[in-house]
Formats: structure tokens, C-alpha cells, sequence
């Protein structure tokens, strides 16, 4: 029982971290329309930066800049060459997102090299152990304070102008734009936002049990894509249960692996696809997606 | 008029770019029959030059790891040509950047393949696997392309050490006569499906079946960098050690976890699992308590005059470069390439063709410490050589491994190969 309980606080510990990443994801497509394939290197740069200015200026320093480095790049990917499209279409600004991964990739992984640079954070490689159950102590750390994150987002959507204006951009951008909402700006503060989802996931992605920041870790980002796709492309309560979903049901499946061999070897790297899959069988727009959303 | 003398100077500038990147090289002597001396010479030989090339990453995953390879390479054919070179001629070396992309290595092979003599490195397992039939068919010698099982059906691929199959058995009979690992017990392979980590894994999986262990394998892919699942999966199987055919990334990972779960079993890998810098993670203490790595390549710090001359030549041209175990496996590399070419000159016979046939022929091969026993390359189906260096990790050693010894076990040494 209490190893199903430990698998169990891994998979809920790491699918709300990938919960932090598809709620980017998310922002991004409903404030600009861009399917944001640049998201893993932006995550990547954000955790690039904290891990080699920790040494300098320590961590929380180095957390501070990186949060506000990856929130700027988005800002910039989105005033430099989302804005300039020609026109916005989906499919157009999807191929620039892959165009832009390839080139931040490309320079992150020749500063990087087959490094693992360390990301100094004070928790280390403690663990807590509640009954049973052993948890990384980074890892509770990234479920409180992603739950906390949650709590704000609900805040700035629900209570503040800035994000009133951002729903309603993303609900009907022509119209909102007639009421006075300037479309450039909440499209730039979604890019922001997402940015900065980014940094704090790459900070925890990078931290103990994974041993530091890598190339490796753009791609894992990609592991929230099938998060985002099946809570519905443009819901952000569907990306945080999205997430919960694939972390939950990716860590049982890699621990009970030797009890599923029926079905091969390397199970959790298939089944958040296969999850994915049966619920878009059973609910086309996903689980709480609009169903005018744009699919791909 | 204007247009179309625009036009056949644009066709003419083509022609005459097209005639520049002519595969011919001007230079070299026939392949047929050359009068350089008694020696015969074909591609990549001129009169005072022999070109080898270098296909390489420096810019794709294995960038940093492969620039120390590069130059220790260079160094090494430095000082051979300013002691006077090989048959007469300075070697120069051609280094082209496939930044881990098959295609891209092949596009480079196919415009490199008619000026060199024979390639020192092609590195990366899908990269070299995508060049080795290319090669094979050219008749060209390749090196350095790491330890995968299957390049042993390759006549021209000369492999650098034993194969990774070879090492996990030789992991497993350590961890038998050795470390006292007891009948019936348990062990995990975490491992890479491909041609590393399934080769490392049918290795263990041999030797646990000639001792009487049974294996719990873990498949992941370089994009899992948190194994945590693995981990405890592996506890809840009640594994007594396991061994890593993965990545420094994965090791990392894995160490931290299995200490962090209370499970301190000893944790073998194979030789790409590890990177001196996984020593300042905050992995480093689990590491120097469990890690162990099997190797025919020796470590950075081995006490032996060859693996002396590898650091020395590498300090020399890179003083401040990362210390790890690119910078013997490069020489080494060198080395053996070195012995096929001087070999090839002493037939008179300098061509691609002669290179491997010098190559097959070598025998009893003495690399100082290198590796741990003479090599024997001329079955092209066999390793040449089934004996391992076992390291631990150590802060305090140089490169960040501590060497314990040389083994070779029983498991090692009935594995059936190819």
C-alpha cells in the first residue's frame, strides 16, 4: 500500500509541475492563437539562467532573474516575430515556434555541452517520509507552490482588470478590441505569464531527483503537450487536471510495470499518448476545452 | 542580350564550382598503382600529406565531450608529425561537425569520403550505424564509434575496446566473486533501448543466467531524467544492484534516488554513464558511496606511461580543458589508427583497402595501460579484448573515477558475440 501511495505522490508531485507548463501552453493560445512549440527552450533558458548565476548571486537571486529572463524571451518571441506574421494563422506561427526552438536549443546545448550543471537549490537531495510515504523534499516544494500559483492565476483572472482583459481577448478578440482592450498588450502579458510558468517548472524539472540542467530538459517539457491537448487546448482548469492526469497515470505505469509486461517494455513513455488518444475518442474538445477551440 | 550574357556567366561561375568540388583529388597518386616509393597510395595520400577525417559532434548532445576528443586527437598527430610523421608524410586531420544528425553524417561522409584515407572517429551510435555500411562498401577503415555489439559484423570498424555487452557481464561476475552478490539475488539494468543500452542489457542478462541471478530490467529514454519511478520500482522488486546503460544525466538521477530510498546497492555502468561533473549534483555523495563503472578504456587518472602521455599531451594543448575519460579513449584512438597506417606503409600498400588489412593484422598490440591487456583485432568478429578496468567514483582522483583493478570473469568470457 505504501508503495502505491509513494508512486501515487510522485505521479500528483510531478504531474502538477507539468500542470505549471501546459497552463503555459494554454495562456499563450488563447491571448496570441500560437501553438507554442518554443516553450521547452524558453523553460530551458529560465532554468539555463538560474543554474549559472546560483554561484554568483545564489539561488533565490538567480531564481528571481531566471523567472524574469524566460518571461521576457516570450515577450520578445511574441513582439519580434508572432506580431509581425503576416497573417495570424495557426499553422504558420506553429511551424516560427519550431523554427525558434531549433535556434534556442541549438545555442542553450553548445553553452551547456554534455554538462550537468547543478541548480544549487537548498533542498539538495532531502527527502520527506510522511507514514509510509517518501517524497522528494523538492518535489512537495513544487506541489505547494504550484498549488499556490494556481490560486494567484485564479486570482488575476477572476479579480483583476489585467485579467479580465486577457479572458475576454481570449473569448473574442475582435470585440474585446472594439471595448478598448489592446490586444498587443495581453498578448504580450500571456507571453509573460507563460515565460515565467516556464522558469519555475524548468527550476524544479532541474532540481533533485533529476540531477541538474541538461539539453534533455527542453524535450521534457514536451512531456505536458499531451496535458495540455487532452484538458482542452484553451482551458486552464483542463491543464492543471491534464497534468495531474498524465503524472498520476505515467509514474503507476513505470511502477507497475513488471505487473503490465503483457504489454512490453517502456510503458511510460507511451501511455500519456495513449491516455491522450481515449479521451479525445470519448470527448473531442478534450476535458473541458471549448469545442470552437482551433485543433491542429 | 544583356540577359542572356548574364545567364551563361552564371552557368559558367556553376560549372566551374562544380569542377572545384570534383571528388577527384588532383593530387593523389592513381589507386592503382602508385610509384610513391615501394608504397602504393590511393584517396586521402599525396606525396607528403595523409588525411584522416574526424566526423564528430560539436554541436549536437555530445558537444563538450567530443571537443576533448578533438584535441587530443590533433595533438597526438602534432607531436606524430613533428616526430617525423608516418611514411614519410605529416597527417592531417579533416574534423566535420554531424551535431548528432544521421543525415547530416552521411551528406558529410558521402563529400569526405574520396580525400581521406580513413575515418579516426565517427561518433554517436545512430550516426556511425548510418555510416557503417557506407564505409564498409568503400572499403574505408572506421574508428572511435564506441562500443555497440553490432559493429563487430563490420570488416573496416575497428572497435576501441570490448563491447558493452561484454562489460555488463563483466559487471555482474564482479558483483558475484567480488562484492559476494549471493545466488537467487536480484539485479536491475536500467538501460537505453538501441544499440548501447540493449547490448548492455543482453550482456547482463547472460552473465545472470550463468550465476544463477535473475534481472529485473527498467527501459527509459534519454529524455527521462527523473527515475524516481524506476527507483522504487526496482526497491519494490528488492534488487541487491543495478546496472546503467544510459547517460550521466540518467546516473545522476538514478544514484540519488536509490540512496534517498534507503537502497544502497552497488551501481554499475557502463562507460558513457559517466561525466566528472555528475560529481558536483547533488548526487555527488550517493555516487562516491555506490557508483562503480566498468570501462576497457582506462580512466583519466590510471598510473600507466600511456595514460601518462594521453594526460600530458592533453594538458599541453588544453590546460584548462575537462578532465574525463575522452582524453585516453582519444589517444588510444589515435593509437590505433597510427599502428594500422605504419602498418599499411611497411606493406607498401597505403591505399584505404591496405589501411584495413594492416588494421586485421594487428596483434598483441601493447597500448601501455590504455587498456588492460594487449589487443588482438584480427577476427573482426571478436573484441579485441574482454578484459575491464573497474573504477569507483571519487572526488579526489582526476576525471572523477579511482581505479580498482583490472577483471575479467567467466560470464565475460563465455559471452557468445555477434
Amino acid at each position: 500500500m505504501s508503495y502505491f501511495l509513494t508512486q501515487l505522490a510522485n505521479g500528483l508531485s510531478y504531474g502538477l509541475i507539468l500542470g505549471l507548463i501546459a497552463v503555459g501552453f494554454v495562456i499563450v493560445f488563447t491571448s496570441t492563437g500560437v501553438l507554442n512549440f518554443a516553450h521547452g527552450s524558453v523553460l530551458l533558458t529560465g532554468a539555463y539562467l538560474v543554474a549559472v548565476l546560483q554561484g554568483p548571486v545564489g539561488f533565490w537571486a538567480a531564481v528571481v532573474v531566471g523567472i524574469a529572463g524566460a518571461a521576457l524571451l516570450g515577450v520578445l518571441i511574441n513582439a519580434v516575430l508572432v506580431r509581425n506574421l503576416a497573417e495570424a494563422n495557426p499553422g504558420t506561427a506553429a511551424i516560427l515556434m519550431l523554427g525558434v526552438d531549433i535556434l534556442l536549443l541549438t545555442e542553450l546545448t553548445r553553452r551547456i555541452g554534455n554538462r550537468v550543471l547543478p541548480i544549487g537549490a537548498p533542498w539538495g537531495a532531502d527527502v520527506v517520509a510522511i507514514g509510509g510515504v517518501t517524497l522528494p523534499t523538492s518535489r512537495a516544494i513544487a506541489a505547494g507552490l504550484a498549488v499556490v500559483v494556481f490560486g494567484l492565476l485564479w486570482f488575476l483572472f477572476a479579480r483583476t482588470g489585467t485579467g479580465v482583459a486577457m479572458r475576454a481577448a481570449a473569448a473574442d478578440g475582435d470585440t474585446a478590441s472594439l471595448m478598448g482592450i489592446r490586444l498587443s498588450r495581453t498578448g504580450a502579458a500571456g507571453w509573460a505569464l507563460a515565460g515565467a510558468l516556464a522558469a519555475i517548472a524548468g527550476v524544479f524539472l532541474a532540481s533533485f531527483p533529476a540531477p541538474g540542467v541538461g539539453p534533455a530538459l527542453a524535450i521534457s517539457a514536451f512531456a505536458a503537450i499531451p496535458a495540455w491537448v487532452l484538458g482542452g487546448f484553451d482551458s486552464v482548469v483542463g491543464a492543471i487536471v491534464g497534468g495531474l492526469i498524465i503524472g498520476v497515470v505515467t509514474a503507476l505505469a513505470v511502477g507497475y510495470e513488471s505487473h503490465l509486461h503483457f504489454l512490453g517494455r517502456g510503458l511510460g513513455e507511451v501511455v500519456p499518448y495513449a491516455v491522450m488518444i481515449l479521451v479525445l475518442l470519448v470527448r473531442p474538445s478534450g476535458l473541458f476545452g471549448r469545442a470552437e477551440a482551433v485543433r491542429v | 542580350m544583356k540577359h542572356r550574357i548574364r545567364t551563361t556567366l552564371a552557368l559558367a561561375g556553376c560549372v566551374a564550382v562544380l569542377a572545384a568540388c570534383s571528388t577527384e583529388d588532383p593530387d593523389a597518386a592513381p589507386a592503382g598503382g602508385g610509384a610513391e616509393g615501394e608504397v602504393r597510395t590511393g584517396t586521402g595520400v599525396t606525396a607528403d600529406t595523409i588525411t584522416v577525417g574526424m566526423l564528430t559532434d560539436l554541436s549536437g548532445p555530445f558537444a563538450a565531450g567530443a571537443a576533448v576528443q578533438v584535441t587530443e586527437t590533433q595533438a597526438y598527430y602534432d607531436q606524430v608529425n613533428t616526430e617525423g610523421g608516418i611514411c614519410g608524410r605529416d597527417v592531417e586531420v579533416d574534423v566535420q561537425d554531424h551535431g548528432y544528425d544521421p543525415q547530416k553524417a552521411v551528406a558529410l561522409y558521402r563529400s569526405m569520403a574520396s580525400n581521406v584515407v580513413a575515418l579516426q572517429q565517427v561518433l554517436g551510435g545512430p550516426t556511425s550505424a548510418a555510416v557503417l555500411p557506407l564505409a564498409e562498401a568503400d572499403g574505408l577503415y572506421l574508428g572511435g564509434h564506441g562500443w555497440a555489439g553490432v559493429a563487430l559484423q563490420y570488416e573496416n570498424a575497428q572497435i576501441p575496446g570490448t563491447t558493452y555487452s561484454i562489460e555488463s557481464a563483466n559487471a555482474i561476475d564482479y558483483l558475484v566473486d567480488e562484492l559476494g552478490l549471493a545466488p537467487g539475488s536480484k539485479v536491475g539494468v536500467v538501460y537505453f533501448v538501441g544499440d548501447y543500452g540493449s547490448d548492455s542489457l543482453a550482456g547482463a542478462q547472460h552473465a545472470a543466467q550463468q550465476r544463477g541471478l535473475e534481472i529485473v530490467p527498467q527501459e527509459i529514454t534519454p529524455r527521462d531524467t527523473d527515475l524516481t519511478a524506476q527507483a522504487s520500482a526496482l526497491q519494490q522488486a528488492g534488487v541487491s544492484a543495478v546496472i546503467l546503460g544510459a547517460a550521466p544525466a540518467q546516473l545522476a538521477s538514478l544514484a540519488g534516488v536509490l540512496a534517498a530510498q534507503g537502497l544502497n546497492v552497488p551501481l554499475f555502468g557502463n562507460t558513457p554513464t559517466f561525466g566528472p561533473s555528475l560529481l558536483a549534483t547533488p548526487a555527488g555523495p550517493a555516487l562516491e558511496q555506490n557508483f562503480y563503472t566498468v570501462t576497457s578504456i582506462a580512466p583519466f587518472s590510471l598510473d600507466q606511461p600511456g595514460v601518462q602521455a594521453a594526460r600530458d599531451l592533453y594538458e599541453a594543448a588544453a590546460p584548462d580543458g575537462e578532465t574525463g575519460w575522452e582524453v585516453p579513449l582519444a589517444y588510444a584512438q589515435a593509437e590505433l589508427l597510427t599502428t594500422a597506417l605504419r602498418g599499411a606503409c611497411d606493406a607498401g600498400d597505403l591505399t584505404p583497402e591496405g589501411v584495413v588489412a594492416a588494421m586485421r593484422k594487428t596483434t598483441g598490440l601493447d597500448t601501455e595501460g590504455l587498456y588492460a591487456t594487449p589487443l588482438d583485432f584480427t577476427d573482426a568478429a571478436q573484441p579485441p579484448t574482454r578484459t575491464v578496468y573497474v573504477s569507483r567514483a571519487s572526488g579526489q582522483a582526476e576525471g572523477g573515477l579511482e581505479v580498482l583493478g583490472t577483471f575479467e570473469g567467466p560470464s565475460a568470457q563465455s559471452y557468445p558475440v555477434g
